[in-house]
């Protein structure tokens, strides 16, 4: 089985590349030196702080931006274009062609954002700014990654690229606004509201989970429990997630 | 309609067309620009508060405070703009460090510009105050409203409270210990800077912090002895209605525990026909 979703991933990976993602890297690259590069005139003071806070975006935001669009077509384009019937009429289950899909995406992912933080933190060593923590925020920066390209397979499966890069983005927005939910419950009158707050608070993905940006940059302290709980919720989420998309998937009808 | 060109030289017309389009968009923007600028409308008017903006964040709060406080540097560097004060405090109070609270930056420079540029010491205090109480363990946020008080409110008690408050923080400056001596003096409570300067003297082990201490407490002491002696002496004369013969006096009558000695072990000085007690030395800091 091992073998079968280790060759899907690695073709996805290739696909991925083939997609120029890299270009993508570039434009990182570039965007990060200029804007350090500047930075001395614009403002006063905080200079390593805006690079960091900068830096963690980007990486971010590529990173979503990678997992959302590559991710939604993962499933569909194979449709679309009928390559998948040639597939599944090998020896291959439904689920290991789904799992081998995630894991060339998980792959890709892995790939830019390392080349996207090596850039990074040869920007912050050339200023004398690097900080080893970041790297800590990078990593969570990636489960969140992870956990995204897991939805966006799911709605790949469920539906076309469009809506499901709109299901995508718009559970990439609630899971960064959650904490509202609780300030929402605690303004609820009515008891069935708050347990709907409260149900709707556990159940939708929080990525919340996953940001750390902050405290990094600032220098201030992070639980040990907080990457091992993260960790642990990417592991239960993704696997969650990720069945979900299979049996999906499973019960397609493809013709 | 028009007559045929060849393929290359329509190229070159149409690449052209599309930089005189660009062009002249330009101009047309320096245009609207120029309508524009001067409106009624503020253009910060419609900026949300940082409890909103937050939201709108995404968990990007840390950047987008980032981009507002590198706006604000250029916004409020701009001389330009006769009413850029009006919304100062918004911007630094409800925007920019309610986005990122543990941001130090903006609470200095929104202070310092609050103070030097709007000439409103107050504003500053409260936006420091806010930064202590978002940042306890950052001694540079009591340190700056202590100072703003000491230099531009010379309320020196309220400078003193800050500055204990900035002492009682790991890893503070010396020199804030020092202040906060200085602050008692210039309040003119001398016996509690005395006590302050003396224990910096006791404690530091900095030869030059140690020189400095000495040279205050030198005087704090002279003063704070003659104050006690001339006191003694006074309270003497309305009782016995003359002056004492000798310093001892004013101690067997009660009127003070001890005869204090200066600072370099000697009496000071008394005439029993004027009533007069004086220090024999200089005073080091010449106050």
């Amino acid at each position: 089985m091992l073998n079968r979703v280790s060759a899907i991933a690695l073709n996805t990976f290739r696909e991925a590349i083939r997609h120029r993602i890299l270009y993508l890297l570039l434009i990182f690259a570039v965007v990060m030196i200029s804007f350090a590069q500047i930075l001395s005139l614009l403002t006063v003071g905080s200079e390593e702080k805006i690079i960091k806070d900068f830096g963690l975006a980007s990486i971010d935001v590529f990173g979503v931006l990678t997992s959302v669009f590559i991710g939604i077509g993962l499933v569909s384009r194979e449709i679309e274009r009928r390559t998948v019937y040639t597939l599944l009429a090998k020896p291959i289950h439904r689920f290991e062609f789904i799992l081998g899909k995630f894991a060339g995406l998980s792959l890709t992912l892995f790939v830019n954002t390392a080349v996207m933080t090596a850039w990074f933190f040869l920007v912050l060593s050339i200023k004398g700014m690097f900080d080893a923590r970041l790297g800590v925020a990078v990593l969570l920066l990636l489960f969140q990654f992870l956990l995204i390209t897991a939805l966006a397979v799911l709605f790949s499966c469920l539906s076309s690229p469009i809506l499901a890069s709109v299901l995508t983005l718009a559970l990439y927005v609630i899971g960064h606004l959650l904490w509202s939910l609780e300030l929402l419950s605690a303004r609820l009158t009515t008891e069935s509201g708050r347990i709907l707050c409260r149900v709707l608070y556990f159940l939708l993905p929080n990525l919340g989970n996953f940001d750390i940006k902050g405290e990094v940059v600032h220098g201030l302290a992070i639980g040990p429990g907080r990457i091992l709980w993260a960790t642990v919720y990417l592991l239960l989420y993704g696997t969650g997630v990720l069945c979900a998309a299979c049996a999906v998937f499973e019960r397609k009808e493809l013709q | 309609m028009f007559p045929p060109f060849p393929p290359a030289r329509r190229r070159t017309l149409m690449a052209l067309c599309a930089v005189i389009c660009v062009l002249v968009a330009a101009v047309v923007q320096g245009r609207v620009e120029r309508m524009t600028r001067g409106g009624t409308i503020h253009p910060l008017l419609y900026l949300p508060s940082g409890k909103y903006l937050k939201v709108m964040a995404l968990g990007f709060d840390g950047l987008a405070a980032d981009m507002i406080y590198l706006w604000s540097i250029q916004y409020y560097g701009n001389y330009d703009i006769k009413d850029r004060y009006e919304y100062l405090e918004r911007i630094y109070d409800q925007v920019i460090t309610e986005l990122d609270p543990h941001y130090l930056d903006p609470y200095l420079v929104g202070a310092l510009i609050m103070t030097v540029e709007a000439r409103n010491p107050e504003m500053a205090l409260r936006l420091l105050d806010k930064g202590v109480r978002a940042n306890p363990d950052q001694w540079i946020m009591p340190f700056e409203a202590g100072f703003l008080c000491y230099n531009d409110l010379h309320d020196y008690k309220r400078a003193a409270v800050y500055f204990e408050k900035a002492a009682g923080i790991p890893g503070v400056h010396p020199l804030v210990r020092r202040l906060y001596a200085e602050m008692y003096n210039r309040a003119g409570d001398k016996r509690t800077s005395l006590k302050e300067w003396l224990e910096i003297y006791r404690t530091t082990d900095d030869p030059y912090v140690r020189n400095v201490a000495w040279n205050h407490a030198h005087d704090l002491k002279v003063d704070v002895d003659l104050a006690d002696l001339r006191g003694a002496v006074s309270r003497f004369h309305e009782m016995e209605k003359r002056a004492p013969h000798r310093l001892l006096e004013v101690v067997v009558s009660g009127f003070l525990a001890t005869l204090p000695r200066d600072p370099e072990d000697h009496d000071y000085l008394y005439d029993p026909q004027t009533g007069e007690v004086r220090y024999r030395g200089g005073l080091v800091l010449g106050r």
